[in-house]
């Protein structure tokens, strides 16, 4: 019988494994475990499989396999793809080397512009023409195809993408170039635009398809060596991979479209956060992950996890980056994590981050002959981390090089090693703060209506202090939450989203065609999923409607409930769409609205089991393993009890301040919040209830 | 000031306070940018938003566009100056726009200003400028090169009250309204403007309140002490001369500066300049103060912040009535292509002196490239505001860079063609690079663009004036000059004609507007060029044949 289910999430140093087993008699998934072994770079499925040894599962016991991997944002950042052709309309071949003329790092006058991954002498030109209505203005000739097809053979391209003006609104003329390639050129990989994104804006979309195409037989050929390993260990379960929009889809769907993986792993951790939230009922959630060099966030309302679809790769303040216009789970990311180094710069001032250092030589405690202070030295000098108990008691930390890495960079700054530590902490946690703010204040969100899930190392360390600074009444610290993102694989649907970029005016006359084009897009999802054999009661959607006032760029999202628009319900969703615009930028206009794209999101459901639940029994006095002394820092040096978290039960409470130990991360309470352990093994952590307050 | 025991404070504090204050004008900027009307602010950026102290120093900015950094204090300036501390009120907003009299830039570029009070006291200013589509007078869009006194370019908006302690000055609002041929967009960007501020102002109180008045206001003149103290260690580290440099102008006017840097002081002298024209290329002395702000900072410190401080070192020389700094009421609409001339020459004069910081010189010209009509579905007046982007220079280490927005810009997006042709209702047949020659060297400037505009209904127009129509980017070391900026006007009929300037010029449906703009200048002798690269090029289409063998002699 197969009873396992695993989930596997391939980092840069560790392939995480989780997985549990179906009990036969409850049907309940039931003792959660996981395992790490190292990334093997060369050949990923083989750290798999490793994982599988020391986990001990048989894979032919394996129901369901989930898979994240980097291999697709590895190919694009070594520029380790394959020699790519494109095709596109006349008049706009230069349009990946044009892309939108920014130059972010404006002071700068010897600015650099990302350089295409497609070179000019293999970007080709074909007569066609769209209007954007869709209507055809030039017809295509597919013969024209011949001479580019030969060129490219000569030159040794292994893929081909396509992208043509105004294929968002009407793809004809990709699909017939695409149904001849196929025909004359079946090897040839093959990528055109209207198969990732139905939105505007040539440059992105362009760059998208030629991104894609760019590492199609990369990743093609890897989920196959994949798929082959499971093979030969007798695996006959379900086999997906974790997309970069918070679902998992099939691998027939992204060997065909493999960007859409981009953005796996940091997904997954957002979409664990959100299954967690519905296991426990807290629907408005800011997900929030600290590992070694970052540190992550992103906002679930009403249990919604955030897409976005301007998602960049290699931006920053100094590179305007690639753009990649497939749906991205919305995440801020900061240059703060625990392995992220203390400085003073040449004028006095101190920074955290963004320099990390990394897993070698890692923070001064690992005594591997790092010098420069990081947060977890700072975590460990405040004795919030246990030296004796430092990464589950795998080393003992070197905290005589802590002390004196934090003197000197102390007495830059004419502090002492203890204040120096504090401000280490202080900045870290003002730079997390800030990204918090992008995605709850700034968007318009009021943090006092969310709960902080905070995992990954170091989110557990960080959380109740960023709580109180953003007035989050409740911190949640989930059971495994070191290996997080792959247990939120595990919690996953299927899950595709149809964006369509077609632009008109929000007002009853258009009532029908807008339920038309929900409908068809909805009809058309359907038709995928049932093509693979998933039935119908199993296929659930979202709508979601991108508005702005006319005239404008940036768009708000308004939910739909179904596919059916009647003038009624149009006029409550232009009020809904005041609403939202209001509660985002604090006016309203009485100006005309415009719809610009539609948002459908399909789902599929995967049989899943239940979680069990922890047991409610034991005494909390057991679960005490020490008392030492840990600075609060305005709050003083407290004696603070440390909790064994494997010996905590369902319901057991206890308050700040205290210290919650296990093996892969260290939970901070401050003093005045409680803790309350829930069913199935997460923390609560909220503001003490005072009376006098 | 009251000036607190810095003793107390800790650096922790500061540091908190001082990167708080970067993230209230970003936030600014970014609502800015989301609620605008229209695609010259969301776009192509042509707004700025900014913090001061309570002296009306700036304290932080927020902007994608370099240019727009130094133009929002002299704005608060003019408020200070104009109105006594007792009548300015919490709940206050003042508009300001006249270019010689604290507006900077041109009429268009409408500055809304809020001061900050907390516990009853002004701790500090926000500001907030942008470029509106149209503020009315002779000429669409309120722009033309044409212009000869500032009285035909628009509405002016002498340094008033918009709104006093919260409420709406409606008479102000509804003579806005009146004078603009694009009401509904220019109200719009009115309350987005204001939008942006109380975001800020809602940060900068929370900030005071979390740290106290005096804690914030010791950081904020601690950071502006910060920014001088970086120019001025940076200014130590350049090398110290006396520069010089003079171009042509495609008008035949000589123009030059020197440049001393010294250890104390960068001192841009631009007396001995043309008279105020009388046109629309003048610039306020404000204007060209900002070109050299910008200069000093992109050989300075180009990837730290700015404020009030990083600017100390600087000093500007120029004549009264120069074309540098033009008088009251002289015209100003197209101020921009003044400002970038000054900017391109004070490059020039400094290139050869670091040249690991300035390549040599782009196209130079903002091509500001103004279109309107109605849409041919719908019937509605629209206009479109669109900068182009064009090549850049080569360095003496690398090919220069293509198609990139001018060093007055920034983090600007051009429209892409799927949008433009939605909203504007006109066809883009064509946006590649430039294959004409120029810019050819050992190592070669980047190639400018080839932008086609096809017009689908009767009845519209078309203003532009760019410079560098007749004289190319300047080559370094040999390199050659690069191409021009100019558009051809191609009637229905097949008649061509080339222009550099024009002002509402009649278009009809089926007429073609061809943009070309400029490639940017070489660096080095074309003879010095590797064959193998040679080769490269032409293979890659960077340059014909033909073109290859006159100038390398290969191929």
């Amino acid at each position: 019988m197969k009873s396992i289910r695993a989930a596997s999430d391939i980092g840069g140093t560790f392939t995480d494994l989780v997985y549990y087993t179906v009990d036969e008699k409850n049907g309940l998934a039931t003792n959660i475990k996981a395992v790490k072994v190292h990334t093997t770079p060369s050949e990923y499925q083989k750290g798999v499989m490793n994982s599988f040894d020391k986990a001990n599962v048989n894979l032919s016991e394996l129901a369901f396999f989930a898979h994240g991997s980097t291999v697709v944002i590895n190919a694009l950042t070594e520029r380790k793809g394959v020699k790519t052709g494109l095709i596109t309309t006349h008049g706009f071949r230069d349009i990946l080397e044009i892309a939108r003329g920014n130059r972010p790092d404006f002071f700068n006058l010897q600015y650099q512009k990302p350089t295409p991954f497609i070179p000019r002498y293999l970007r080709h030109e074909i007569k066609e023409r769209m209007d954007y209505k869709g209507n055809v203005l030039t017809a295509i000739d597919v013969q024209d195809l011949y001479p580019i097809l030969e060129a490219f053979k000569e030159e040794g391209v292994e893929a081909i993408a396509v992208c043509f003006l105004h294929s968002y609104i009407n793809p004809k003329h990709e699909e017939l170039v695409v149904s001849f390639i196929n025909e004359i050129w079946p090897e040839v990989a093959l990528v055109a635009s209207h198969q990732i994104s139905r939105e505007w804006r040539e440059y992105e979309r362009t760059n998208t398809a030629a991104l894609c195409a760019y590492v199609q037989p990369i990743a093609e050929k890897y989920l196959s060596k994949m798929q082959a390993a499971l093979h030969e260990r007798e695996f006959s379960g379900s086999f997906y991979v974790m997309q970069s929009n918070g679902g998992i889809d099939t691998v027939d769907s992204v060997k065909k479209t493999p960007i859409s993986i981009v953005e796996s792993g940091p997904a997954s951790g957002v979409l664990g956060a959100a299954a967690l939230g519905k296991l426990i009922n807290e629907n408005n959630i800011i997900a929030f992950d600290i590992g070694g060099t970052t540190a992550k966030c992103s906002l679930i309302d009403q249990g919604r996890v955030n897409i976005t679809n301007q998602y960049m790769i290699e931006k920053d303040g100094f590179s305007a980056g690639y753009p990649v216009m497939t749906p991205v789970v919305d995440i801020v990311e900061i240059g703060n994590g625990g392995g992220s180094i203390g400085w003073v710069d040449e004028y006095g001032k101190m920074h955290v981050g963004p320099q990390s250092a990394g897993a070698f030589p890692g923070p001064v405690a690992y005594g591997n002959g790092g010098t420069e202070p990081t947060t977890t030295d700072a975590n460990l000098m405040l004795g919030r981390i246990n030296p004796n108990y430092f990464i589950g008691g795998e080393i003992t930390a070197d905290m005589k090089a802590v002390h004196d890495a934090f003197e000197q960079l102390g007495n830059k700054l004419s502090l002492t090693a203890m204040e120096a530590a504090r401000g280490v902490i202080k900045l870290a946690n003002h730079n997390m703060c800030n990204a918090l703010k992008l995605i709850s204040i700034n968007k318009g969100y009021d943090p006092r209506d969310f709960a902080l899930l905070a995992f990954g190392g170091g989110g557990s360390m960080h959380a109740s202090t960023l709580a109180v600074e953003l007035n989050i009444p409740k911190v949640i610290i989930p059971a495994n939450a070191s290996v997080f993102s792959a247990w939120g694989m595990l919690m996953s649907d299927l899950r595709r989203d149809y964006i369509r970029t077609q632009p008109v005016t929000f007002s009853i006359e258009h009532a029908d065609s807008i339920s038309n084009t929900l409908s068809a897009m909805q009809q058309e999802a359907m038709e995928a999923y049932q093509k693979e054999g998933i039935v119908k009661q199993d296929i659930y959607f979202e709508q979601l409607l991108e508005m702005r006032y006319s005239g404008q760029e940036h768009t708000v999202q308004v939910s739909v409930e179904g596919s059916e628009v009647s003038s009624e319900y149009l006029l409550k969703l232009k009020t809904d769409f005041n609403y939202e615009y209001n509660k985002k930028y604090t006016y309203e206009l009485t100006n005309a609205i415009e719809l610009v794209s539609y948002k459908v999101t399909a789902y599929a459901k995967v049989d899943r089991p239940s979680l069990a639940k922890i047991t409610s029994t034991g005494n909390i006095d057991d679960a005490i393993k020490d008392i030492r002394k840990v600075d609060f820092d305005s709050a003083g040096i407290l004696n603070t009890p440390i909790y064994n978290r494997d010996v905590l039960f369902a319901g057991a409470t206890f308050s700040g301040p205290a210290i919650i130990e296990e093996s892969g991360s260290t939970t901070v309470v401050l003093p005045h919040q409680q803790v309350l352990v829930d069913d199935y093994g997460n923390l609560h952590i909220e503001k003490e209830a005072v009376n006098h307050d | 000031m009251t000036k607190i025991n810095s003793k107390k404070i800790d650096p922790i504090t500061i540091e908190i306070i001082q990167s708080s204050m970067k993230a209230i004008t970003d936030e600014m900027f970014i609502t800015m940018r989301k609620t605008a009307m229209s695609s010259v602010i969301y776009e192509v950026l042509d707004f700025g938003v900014a913090m001061f102290d309570h002296h009306g120093q700036l304290a932080s900015s927020g902007s994608g566009i370099p240019g727009f950094i130094g133009m929002l204090e002299p704005g608060v300036q003019s408020v200070m100056a104009k109105f006594d501390d007792s009548v300015v009120h919490q709940g206050d907003i003042f508009i300001t726009n006249i270019p010689h009299k604290g507006g900077v830039s041109h009429l268009n570029d409408v500055v809304l200003i809020l001061p900050v009070f907390f516990e009853g006291a002004r701790i500090g200013w926000l500001a907030n400028k942008a470029h509106w589509v149209d503020v009315g007078g002779a000429f669409p869009g309120s722009i033309s090169a044409e212009a000869t006194e500032i009285y035909q370019e628009g509405l002016q908006l002498p340094c008033i009250k918009v709104m006093e302690k919260g409420n709406i000055n409606q008479a102000v609002v509804d003579i806005m309204q009146i004078n603009s041929r694009q009401p509904e967009i220019t109200l719009g960007d009115f309350w987005a403007g204001i939008a942006s501020m109380r975001a800020g102002e809602k940060r900068f109180l929370g900030l005071a309140k979390k740290y106290g008045a005096d804690t914030l206001s010791y950081a904020i003149a601690d950071y502006i002490e910060l920014a001088e103290k970086i120019s001025r260690d940076a200014l130590h580290r350049l090398p110290e001369g006396v520069y010089y440099a003079s171009e042509v102008t495609d008008d035949e006017l000589d123009i030059q500066v020197t440049i001393t840097i010294s250890k104390d002081e960068f001192l841009v002298d631009l007396t001995g300049n043309p008279p105020q024209q009388a046109n629309a290329l003048n610039a306020s002395f404000d204007a060209t103060m900002v070109d050299v702000q910008m200069i000093f900072k992109a050989i300075a410190s180009p990837q730290t912040f700015a404020n009030a401080g990083t600017f100390k070192p600087v000093r500007l020389l120029v004549d009264e009535n120069s074309m540098f700094a033009a008088k009251y009421p002289s015209a100003m609409s197209v101020y921009y292509e003044t400002s970038i001339m000054v900017f391109d020459l004070l490059w020039k004069a400094l290139a050869a002196a670091v040249p690991e910081s300035l390549p040599a010189g782009h196209y130079a010209s903002i091509c500001g490239t103004f279109l309107g009509g109605p849409h041919p579905d719908t019937g509605v007046a629209l206009s479109i505001v669109e900068p182009q982007i064009g090549g850049w220079g080569a360095s003496n280490s690398r090919d220069g860079v293509n198609a990139l927005y001018t060093g007055y810009h920034g983090d600007t997006f051009n429209v892409p063609a799927e949008v433009s042709e939605q909203r504007n209702g006109i066809m883009i047949e064509r946006m590649e690079l430039n294959d004409e020659s120029g810019g050819e060297g050992k190592l070669i400037g980047g190639k400018g663009i080839k932008l086609y505009y096809r017009i689908l209904a009767d009845n519209w127009w078309i203003t532009m004036a760019y410079v560098r129509s007749c004289v190319g980017p300047w080559g370094m070391e040999g390199g050659l000059r690069g191409s021009h900026n100019y558009i051809n006007v191609v009637k229905k009929d097949g008649k061509k004609t080339r222009f550099r300037i024009c002002t509402a010029l009649a278009l009809n449906k089926g007429d073609v507007i061809e943009v070309f703009t400029a490639n940017g200048g070489g660096y080095g002798n074309p003879n010095e060029r590797p064959v193998q690269t040679v080769l490269q090029d032409i293979k890659n289409g960077y340059i014909s044949a033909e073109r290859a063998k006159e100038v390398y002699g290969i191929g």
